[in-house]
């Protein structure tokens, strides 16, 4: 027994040794070879013979000496990053900065809600829920701050004319952004450290705080991004004219909306997928039960604020349309129409993934069969919403298949590549991906109230109608004019929100009091839907990578668009191949990070070292 | 043999990242490069302004992301088809030279029925084409239902060039350049 | 719509519903069907592309279908253990073993084993003419033009029926030879041309343009197209360098007489 394993100790060790060993010389043979002769040290001689080398290396020295004090300072426009080049570099540092700060600023806004409820209703499971999330803040905080940093020594090196030009058009906000990252720091901090050594109503003050300036500094630093986007309060030379405007400018509002509805669905999932990593280690039953619901909890935060994220992108589309129309076109028709294809097939994932996930999450009441049933009309609205989506607008054919076409545009197909049937197809699929948050809702569950139903006619009506509705509208947009389709978007909006709120308000009534036909049994889940968690984490991070480099490589060859022009070799506007594949290794960045941020968060329910030596096996039985 | 679940999550991490990618790759690929910076000789003939005027509004002018040539159906911004026709004729008086020249000066001057305003100033940024360049363009469209004739010397309402006197007749300019364009090319009115 | 076959994947799923198919099977006939509709179903076949595209979107919503509860998940993993395990059909799993690589293959190969085919440039067969052309130092208007000795043929007819004979001439020295005997575009140089010549007897061809617009198009040839309808990219030449432009208008006049067509009026100037 002895013996084999020295054996195989002996298999082990010689090839590492040898491994070595060539590593050795290899490191011996270089530094020989570096070597230069040098003369063995002598007393210095009264003389010193120059032989002609070295009056040669005297000359090279002194040469080399002149033309560097000759040089004049130049002011540098660029800097290169080493391998990658500047671009690929500050785009995936700012990434991950974005990222971990959505995640910092998104934490905090649900976990003082959940901690609210907690509060309000006494019921500690909430407490303990908002704790959690809390606990993968701190090292998620200092991620942030750190690339944060990064970015900002970046910017300086490598594109110091135009931080420079930020400088001047921001140097009163930068002070302030300063300080309000302190605050953060404060609140943060006392936040977490402080869980439950407060009154609860003084810990959700600093919570609320906490939320207050973080959403500040997103604010500001939002209003620096959207200058460059939309550059106002500047004469046409770029000289400054008004900080004010300069930082309300078109697309600010719509970029701090759109960003806070997102920050709060991506950190949503990001939760989510923290929920069931735990779930899937989870030893007990107690703590698979405790963690499903924190996923759910998660996932349903990240849906919730979904939802509305579409409208909130379309204001901020149509603020870029009304600030310039060429940059809006460059948008949706130039160089970035293909984007919003892949952007088409990551939001279809993520509706699908969040709807099998709450049919999923059927299983956990006994007898949900009869709402089981609907699940594939559900699932036929989502396909064919999908599909709408997905159809480019100029499809991409061989001319054996264009001939038969008659022509580059398919006779049927071509009628869904439009916005008309793509504004209609995303209205419904949030529609559908609510009814199925209704249905899920009500399993196990029956209306008692003596009117439930004329209730839930009430509810069948209004759904039908509002998707007819949207329907209708997305079909009339074929028949009018440029003018007026535009405007059809936003009864199509309202129609799907006003049926949202209703039913809604109808159903909270409907169940108030409901009788319940089965439990929900928490942890009764298959592992499958926790990775459907975990992968609608990544997509939504995917998502975000993708439509941050959208926002940022609209502005193409512009620095600040129209006023500070790129001149640098990555002026260029790359393919969105290249795009994906970086977006894809920021995102496997994330991952590895936040993976740490995880693993770290649960080294807190670790028991100690020392407790753990005494019981060796207690963890692994 | 149970694969641990922080692999297989990693796993599920690596291939939907991957597959995003993935997707990326299947859609068409194109580097779009920032505009060139091309010198417009002054003795350009007229033949040479529409092959640049072409290139520019494919190219740094952006025109074509929004107009088409030849299209019909649901249009979001007018067809350029035969728009020489239409631009000589529309305001009784005017030029097809003045009209393009307005149109690209002061784009929201004439807005054809049906559609939005929306065009962006051309001599401006971040289109910011110059007034040679603009010329190409007006000789480019020129050529879409209509016989090119403007030439660099050519003077509207917008532009002036350098020697040549406001809307002077007579085609040819003196002394700025010698022109080797064909002669006697009829002035901006007609 | 290709009406037939929707009817027959219809039909099938009819059988399929009395025969009480189980969860796998239906997974399996709606993939297929769904992806026949796409690749046969449609009279304008779909592109390949959209039809991977729509096949994966199908492919992701039958696999969330069939594992969305406990009971779909027992019903589809159920045939499929047991096809696994069984002893009986353990030539079958074999055989499946190998198809899968198998078919991997063939796809490959017919996805490489494409004919290489030219990059497509959409053309426009008619485009739009300019307002007017000069030819022979003489300025042509296209608009309100029109064939100067098409009045001769009330006025003076002897005269007319000189011209077309002129024309006629003209025609079978030049033009045959692509344009064909009897000007179905079938002269003996037609199989080394693309795109082929117009076919005149076609009742849609010359009888909808302006004798004006054949004028411009057999005096400035492939060379004189406008940018969208790809100059230079047909063999017709200009012609204004071989023939007047009399011969010119006497061929237009030939061509109409001989195919028996009468040119397009010319329309009234119509304000905005």
């Amino acid at each position: 027994m002895n013996g084999l394993s020295n054996r195989k100790l002996l298999f082990v060790l010689g090839p590492v040794t040898g491994l070595v060993m060539f590593g050795a010389v290899l490191v011996i043979a270089t530094f020989l070879t570096n070597r230069e002769y040098t003369q063995p040290y002598r007393a210095p001689a009264a003389v010193v013979d120059t032989t002609p080398r070295a009056a040669g290396l005297e000359a090279e020295r002194t040469a080399a000496e002149a033309t560097a004090r000759a040089t004049p300072y130049v002011e540098a426009e660029y800097r290169a990053f080493p391998v990658v080049g500047s671009r690929v570099a500050i785009w995936a540092v700012a990434q991950l900065h974005l990222l971990f700060a959505a995640f910092v600023l998104a934490v905090p806004i649900f976990a003082v809600l959940i901690e609210a409820i907690g509060y309000k209703t006494g019921d500690k499971r909430y407490d303990r829920l908002a704790y959690e999330f809390t606990k993968l803040l701190s090292v998620s905080f200092s991620l942030t701050a750190t690339f944060g940093a990064a970015l900002t020594f970046m910017l300086i090196i490598l594109y110091p004319k135009f931080t420079n030009y930020m400088m001047s058009v921001f140097s009163p906000t930068f002070l302030p952004y300063v300080g309000l990252f302190f605050a953060e720091a404060f609140f943060l901090y006392t936040y977490y450290y402080g869980w439950g050594k407060f009154h609860p109503l003084v810990h959700l003050a600093l919570g609320i705080g906490l939320n207050i300036v973080g959403t500040a500094i997103m604010f500001i630093a939002n209003a620096w991004l959207t200058f460059m986007m939309s550059p106002n309060g500047i004469s046409d030379a770029g000289a400054l004219i008004s900080v004010w405007e300069a930082i309300y400018n078109f697309t600010w509002m719509p970029i701090n909306v759109h960003r806070v509805i997102a920050n709060v669905a991506f950190g949503g999932s990001v939760a989510a997928a923290y929920a069931a990593f735990k779930f899937l280690q989870a030893t007990t039953d107690e703590e698979r039960a405790h963690y499903d619901w924190m996923g759910y909890i998660g996932n349903f935060v990240a849906i919730i604020a979904f939802l509305p994220l579409p409208f909130a992108g379309y204001w901020l589309a149509k603020e870029i349309y009304a600030y310039s129309q060429t940059l809006g076109l460059t948008m949706m028709g130039g160089a970035f129409s293909w984007l919003f294809i892949i952007q088409a097939v990551l939001i279809g994932n993520l509706f699908l993934g969040a709807n099998y996930y709450l049919w999923l999450g059927m299983g956990r009441v006994k007898g949900a069969q009869p709402v089981q049933k609907f699940v594939k009309y559900l699932l036929i609205a989502i396909a064919i919403c999908f599909m709408v989506w997905a159809t480019p607008r100029s499809i991409i054919a061989t001319v054996a298949e264009i001939r038969s076409m008659g022509g580059s545009s398919h006779p049927i197909l071509g009628f869904l590549g439009v916005m008309s049937a793509k504004n209609t197809a995303v209205n419904i699929l949030i529609l559908t991906t609510y009814m199925s948050f209704l249905l899920y809702r009500r399993t196990g569950k029956t209306a008692t109230v003596a009117w439930a139903k004329t209730g839930h006619t009430a509810q069948l009506l209004i759904f039908a109608s509002a998707a007819i509705f949207v329907i209708f509208l997305g079909v009339y947009g074929y028949f009018v004019e440029a003018s007026v389709r535009i405007g059809l978007s936003v009864p199509q909006v309202s129609a799907v929100l006003f049926a949202m709120v209703a039913i809604t308000a109808i159903d909270y009534f409907l169940y108030r009091r409901p009788k319940m036909t089965a439990d929900v049994r928490w942890g009764h889940m298959p592992a499958i839907s926790q990775y459907v968690l975990i992968f609608i984490a990544v997509t939504f991070t995917w998502l975000m990578g993708l439509m941050g480099y959208v926002r940022s490589g609209l502005r193409q060859h512009w620095h600040v668009y129209g006023v500070i022009r790129d001149t640098s070799p990555d002026a260029f506007t790359p393919t969105l191949g290249f795009a994906t594949q970086v977006v894809s290794v920021t995102v496997l960045a994330f991952f590895l990070l936040i993976g740490f941020v995880f693993w770290l968060a649960s080294l807190h329910d670790l028991p100690d070292f020392d407790q753990r030596s005494s019981h060796p096996h207690e963890r692994s039985s | 043999m149970t694969i641990p679940h922080s692999v297989r999550i990693a796993g599920l991490v690596l291939v939907t990242t991957a597959f995003y990618g993935y997707v990326g790759q299947l859609v068409p690929q194109r580097e779009v490069q920032p505009p060139t910076e091309t010198v417009l000789r002054a003795d350009m003939t007229t033949a040479d302004m529409v092959k640049v005027g072409g290139e520019l509004m494919v190219g740094k002018g952006l025109c074509m992301t929004c107009h088409t040539i030849g299209k019909s159906g649901a249009l979001r911004f007018p067809d350029l088809e035969g728009v020489a026709t239409r631009a000589s004729t529309r305001i009784p008086g005017m030029s097809e030279i003045e009209y393009f020249a307005k149109s690209l000066y002061a784009p929201d001057s004439f807005i054809v029925a049906g559609f939005n305003p929306g065009m962006p100033v051309i001599n401006k940024p971040p289109i910011g084409l110059t007034d040679q360049e603009i010329l190409c363009v007006i000789a480019f469209l020129q050529t879409l239902g209509g016989t090119p004739t403007v030439t660099l010397q050519t003077s509207h309402a917008y532009y002036t060039p350098p020697g040549g006197a406001p809307a002077a007749p007579g085609g040819a300019p003196t002394n700025a350049t010698p022109t080797n364009t064909t002669p006697a090319q009829a002035p901006v009115t007609r | 719509m290709n009406i037939p076959v929707v009817l027959a994947v219809a039909a099938v799923f009819t059988f399929l519903r009395f025969r009480r198919a189980n969860l796998l099977v239906w997974a399996g006939a709606w993939w297929v069907g769904l992806y026949v509709i796409f690749r046969f179903g449609f009279s304008a076949p779909i592109p390949a592309s959209v039809v991977s595209l729509y096949m994966g979107i199908v492919s992701i919503a039958i696999l969330a279908y069939v594992s969305s509860s406990e009971q779909r998940r027992e019903e589809i993993s159920g045939p499929l253990i047991r096809f696994m395990t069984d002893k009986r059909y353990t030539a079958l799993l074999g055989a499946t073993v190998v198809a899968i690589p198998a078919l991997a293959a063939a796809n490959v190969y017919v996805q490489m084993n494409v004919p290489l085919e030219p990059p497509l440039f959409p053309r426009t067969v008619h485009p739009a003419s300019p307002t007017e052309i000069t030819v022979h130092d003489k300025k042509i208007d296209l608009d309100a033009g029109e064939n100067p000795f098409l009045e001769l043929a009330v006025s003076h007819p002897e005269e007319f029926r000189k011209h077309v004979e002129n024309g006629r001439r003209v025609y079978y020295q030049n033009c045959v030879f692509c344009h064909g005997d009897n000007m179905t575009a079938n002269g003996m140089f037609v199989h080394g041309l693309d795109p082929i010549p117009t076919n005149f007897a076609d009742q849609g061809a010359i009888s909808i343009l302006r004798d004006t617009y054949l004028f411009w198009r057999i005096s400035k040839g492939g060379p004189g197209l406008p940018e969208e309808a790809a100059p230079w990219d047909t063999a017709m030449p200009a012609w204004e360098k071989f023939l007047t432009e009399e011969e010119i208008w006497d061929t237009i006049l030939f061509l109409y007489e001989f195919t028996g067509q009468k040119p397009r009026a010319r329309e009234e100037v119509h304000t905005q």
